[in-house]
């Protein structure tokens, strides 16, 4: 039997080659949920030693920086599960429905004339960010943030693209309200409350 | 298109991941409905507001943290396949080579056991090649300027061979050239060297195409060897002695290619 085996410098080129240009995205990311530096640079670097080790199963014709995240949300949730913590993959059904208590606020109608886009400041984002239940901050991380289009925001997330199109939603929703929560505080809007 | 439904695809209708027949339909709709418009708009600026969000960009020491580890990785990941199934035999192999080696009248041959002895302890080293190339004209150029040596470096690669590099070794006191080339798991080692005496070389003879050869196996390292001109020449692997022979015939086309240049 011939089995195909790359020379390791080979495999190491066309890994940073394809893999680690998204070094900075996977690195983003993990600032994001883990909100922590230290941390994220830890997360990153078992995301890409995990990639690496199993590169030659990455379907060249693929999307990387999907497979990429796929990886660093395990590690992460893994992490969070030795912590001792809820993940969004353990139970989908039991987040879902955690979810719906959050998701009331964010069904009611974001008010279409206001105007605080213009004076966020920097760090509202991260800061409105931190508030989002996991499965939303994860979807508007990548779409909004990271640019992902819904179908690979789907592959990274591993759910449907329905399921993208409502986390995001949702998400966006929240979001907007603590920025127009914030930007209260800062003073920029006044006389609404 | 009805306001309920613009709504609900709002969002992907700005971020244009609507189909065109939902595309158009909201995009007339918005053309009539300076409520849902304006709502659209909002959309549309908090979305461009995240777009703009800096991004901040990994630390350099990470990067470089990683490419060392994925180097030491590569190189645990290289050994394996050879150190696998060579050291189940390696202790006993090299035994025999030893005992060949250390006395006379045995009937083993000292040169093949020396070749031997250097094929399993070089399969076992992390990285074997001392000079990793998978041309053979720039290892050909190594050989002659590292060693002086005009050593040939036949293409396998037909065979699913594949050239890994070269080293220097020394064989019975003799500098020689040490060519690696591998299939799947398995290394085929390349000697060639300044022939030595009768009595080092001897051994059970084979002949292949013509040719003449000394062939011998211990614990399925097989050992195929000849004289050309001034110099020795020897393969060792635990590929099958079809394999060897070609590749020594190869081996012998490619020297005589090169002695006609």
């Amino acid at each position: 039997m011939v089995i195909r085996w790359g020379r390791s410098d080979d495999r190491r080129a066309e890994f940073e080659e394809v893999a680690l240009v998204h070094l900075d995205a996977l690195y983003r990311f993990a600032l994001r949920l883990t909100h922590n530096r230290a941390e994220a640079q830890d997360l990153v670097q078992e995301t890409c030693l995990r990639a690496f080790r199993s590169f030659h199963r990455f379907d060249r014709g693929s999307n990387c920086r999907a497979w990429l995240f796929t990886i660093l949300r395990h590690a992460f949730f893994n992490r969070l599960r030795r912590a001792g913590r809820e993940t969004p993959d353990g139970d989908p059904v039991a987040w879902e429905s955690a979810l719906e208590s959050v998701t009331s606020e964010a069904r009611a109608a974001v008010d279409p004339e206001e105007e605080f886009f213009q004076t966020v400041l920097h760090g509202d984002v991260d800061r409105a960010l931190k508030t989002l239940p996991l499965p939303f901050r994860e979807a508007v991380i990548l779409v909004d943030l990271e640019g992902l289009t819904y179908k690979e925001a789907g592959e990274a997330l591993g759910c449907p693209i329905g399921t993208v199109m409502s986390r995001l939603w949702r998400g966006r929703r929240l979001l907007r309200q603590a920025l127009g929560r914030y930007a209260r505080e800062h003073g920029y809007l006044g006389g609404r409350e | 298109m009805t306001c309920q439904e613009l709504h609900a695809h709002l969002p992907a209708y700005v971020d244009g991941e609507l189909g065109v027949v939902e595309t158009l339909g909201a995009g007339a709709h918005l053309a009539e409905c300076p409520r849902c418009h304006l709502l659209a708009e909002g959309e549309r600026r908090f979305r461009e507001l995240l777009r703009r969000q800096p991004r901040e960009t990994a630390p350099a020491e990470l990067r470089a943290r990683i490419l060392v580890r994925c180097r030491q990785e590569a190189q645990r990941a290289a050994i394996r396949p050879w150190v696998a199934p060579v050291l189940a035999t390696a202790a006993a192999a090299v035994l025999i080579a030893v005992f060949a080696v250390g006395q006379p009248g045995f009937h083993s041959t000292p040169l093949a056991g020396d070749l031997v002895a250097q094929h399993i302890a070089y399969a076992q080293i992390e990285r074997p090649a001392e000079y990793a190339t998978a041309d053979r004209a720039d290892l050909e150029a190594w050989l002659r300027q590292r060693a002086g040596l005009q050593a040939p470096v036949p293409d396998y690669s037909a065979a699913g061979i594949r050239l890994v590099g070269a080293r220097i070794a020394g064989i019975r006191g003799r500098k020689a050239a040490y060519v690696l080339y591998e299939k799947g798991h398995t290394l085929l080692s390349v000697f060639m060297l300044p022939a030595p005496d009768d009595a080092e070389l001897a051994g059970p003879r084979v002949s292949y195409r013509g040719q003449e050869y000394f062939a011998q196996e211990r614990k399925g390292y097989r050992t195929v060897w000849w004289t050309d001109g001034p110099a020795v020449f020897g393969l060792v692997s635990m590929l099958d002695y079809d394999a060897l022979f070609e590749c020594a015939d190869r081996l012998r086309e490619e020297r005589a290619r090169q002695s006609r240049l």
